[in-house]
């Protein structure tokens, strides 16, 4: 078969013009999403049944069903509904933009708060009782020696998801968003040319998971200072 | 001996009527779908009707032909037009450069258009009297639009001041029109009456644009497929599809199935 390069090099500024999209959404909902699994994380882990359970079934079903369904359930599915269309939430929820950063942030926001979790069950039980032999109250111990310990645990799980979030956003082309890949579908439509375009597309997102884990890298040699001279 | 005889006789007339007939009538096959409501398909009590089935039946009147359909499957149609599996596809197949290398065709019986469907009581007012777009005020408006399709080309070179939204398939264009979140969409007015107007979700809608057939975007239309060096039968096909145009038959096949006309 051919390959037409003149086509690549004439697709990639195109496909570049949704990157700033494509950014958003992961920004946006990497951002929010971390504030709910914080939110779901302590609801999960304080003990009590009723803030409990409520997470174990939210965690359940976000990480039990396809994200692609889940985009589809809030962008075609909510506006079947009156009351959602009459609602404040309407303005948000009547964009396509406003759908994918809920069901990204709904989603990653489950995947997110069981890694934190792990996090904090990795945090060694001696140093939480030397704490408490110091005297510092459970709000204290885990402000200040757990939540330090378990976000270097977490770290390399985190990067995971991020990297996993980023590859996700493609979907937001399935509801008329043109982000980068929403860009490429609409070139190929109109080219038939999906193997060249879609593999430029392929290297754009390698591109960005590179610098995703090399952000990561760095943060995790920063906050490893402290177990590097072991090592 | 006697037998021999009465067969030979049976065959000798069976031959002699045979020529006759042809004399008096030519017969034309004719290939169509036979599932492709309502151009052509066949009704609860197994009769084929349809657009495409009225026109075929139209023509034939004019030329004197008696008509046999043959119903074959769409990838198969012109193979077997080729093949001399039947004379005629009269099957709503578009008049392309592509087939054209392989095939002839009559004049158009059916157009190739665009039409633009928006909320009954928006109110816009989007075209002069002419039937030409008033491009200001399309700015801002939103159009739900399939991706990669004659509408979608129309709109970025006539009208780029409207906002496009491209999606992926003709369903989800009424779902978001329905929800609000486009003003308006373009797509075939046929499909859109079929599967939208003329249903409960599509009660608060309506066409809000004439006819859109600008031949440079939407191509030429419908037409009669026939096999390449037979131009005698074709030029009887146009003249044909002329009577059916001037005397108002197309309109009144169309209007048996959409409340508009389709030629």
């Amino acid at each position: 078969m051919s390959f037409d390069i003149a086509l690549i090099l004439d697709s990639i500024p195109k496909m570049l013009m949704g990157i700033g999209l494509t950014l958003q959404l992961l920004f946006l909902s990497a951002a929010l999403g971390l504030t709910l699994a914080i939110i779901l994380l302590l609801m999960r882990i304080s003990g009590r049944w009723y803030l409990a359970a409520p997470t174990m079934a939210y965690i359940y079903i976000f990480r039990g069903t396809p994200i692609l369904v889940q985009i589809f359930i809030i962008y075609y599915g909510l506006p079947q509904l009156d009351f959602v269309r009459d609602s404040i939430f309407w303005p948000i929820l009547r964009e396509p933009f406003g759908c994918a950063i809920l069901a990204l942030t709904l989603n990653t926001g489950a995947y997110v708060s069981e890694i934190l979790r792990g996090g904090v069950l990795g945090v060694d039980r001696g140093l939480k009782e030397a704490g408490a032999a110091l005297g510092l109250s459970t709000t204290h111990r885990f402000i200040y020696i757990t939540t330090p310990i378990a976000i270097r645990l977490a770290l390399p799980a985190y990067s995971n998801d991020v990297i996993s979030l980023m590859k996700s956003t493609a979907l937001a082309s399935t509801i008329t968003l043109l982000d980068m890949t929403g860009i490429a579908r609409t070139i190929v439509a109109e080219t038939y040319a999906p193997y060249e375009i879609f593999m430029s597309l392929m290297v754009i997102y390698l591109i960005l998971t590179w610098m995703i884990q090399r952000s990561f890298g760095w943060v995790e040699r920063c906050m490893s200072r402290y177990v590097r001279e072991e090592v | 001996m006697m037998k021999k005889i009465c067969t030979i006789l049976a065959a000798l007339a069976v031959l002699a009527f045979g020529v006759v007939n042809t004399a008096t009538a030519e017969t034309l096959r004719v290939g169509m779908e036979c599932t492709y409501a309502p151009f052509n398909f066949k009704s609860a009590d197994g009769e084929l009707m349809g657009y495409d089935v009225d026109v075929a039946n139209g023509v034939a009147g004019i030329i004197g032909a008696d008509l046999e359909f043959v119903c074959q499957q769409w990838d198969g149609m012109i193979p077997a037009l080729l093949a001399n599996k039947f004379d005629l596809i009269i099957a709503s197949m578009s008049i392309t450069e592509k087939r054209l290398e392989k095939m002839d065709f009559s004049d158009t019986y059916r157009i190739s258009v665009g039409r633009l469907v928006g909320r009954k009581d928006a109110g816009w007012e989007l075209f002069d009297d002419a039937g030409n777009p008033i491009p200001e005020n399309f700015a801002g408006l939103k159009v739900g639009l399939e991706r990669a399709t004659t509408y979608a080309d129309w709109f970025e070179n006539e009208l780029p001041e409207a906002e496009v939204v491209l999606y992926d398939s003709n369903e989800a264009l009424y779902l978001d029109l329905v929800n609000g979140r486009t003003d308006m969409i373009m797509t075939n007015p046929m499909k859109a009456y079929l599967r939208f107007l003329s249903k409960e979700d599509g009660g608060g809608f309506e066409f809000v644009s004439p006819q859109i057939d600008e031949k440079k975007y939407f191509g030429i239309g419908v037409g009669i497929g026939l096999r390449k060096g037979n131009d005698e039968l074709k030029a009887r096909l146009n003249a044909a599809i002329k009577t059916l145009t001037e005397d108002g038959s197309l309109e009144r096949y169309a209007l048996q199935y959409f409340p508009f006309a389709i030629h």
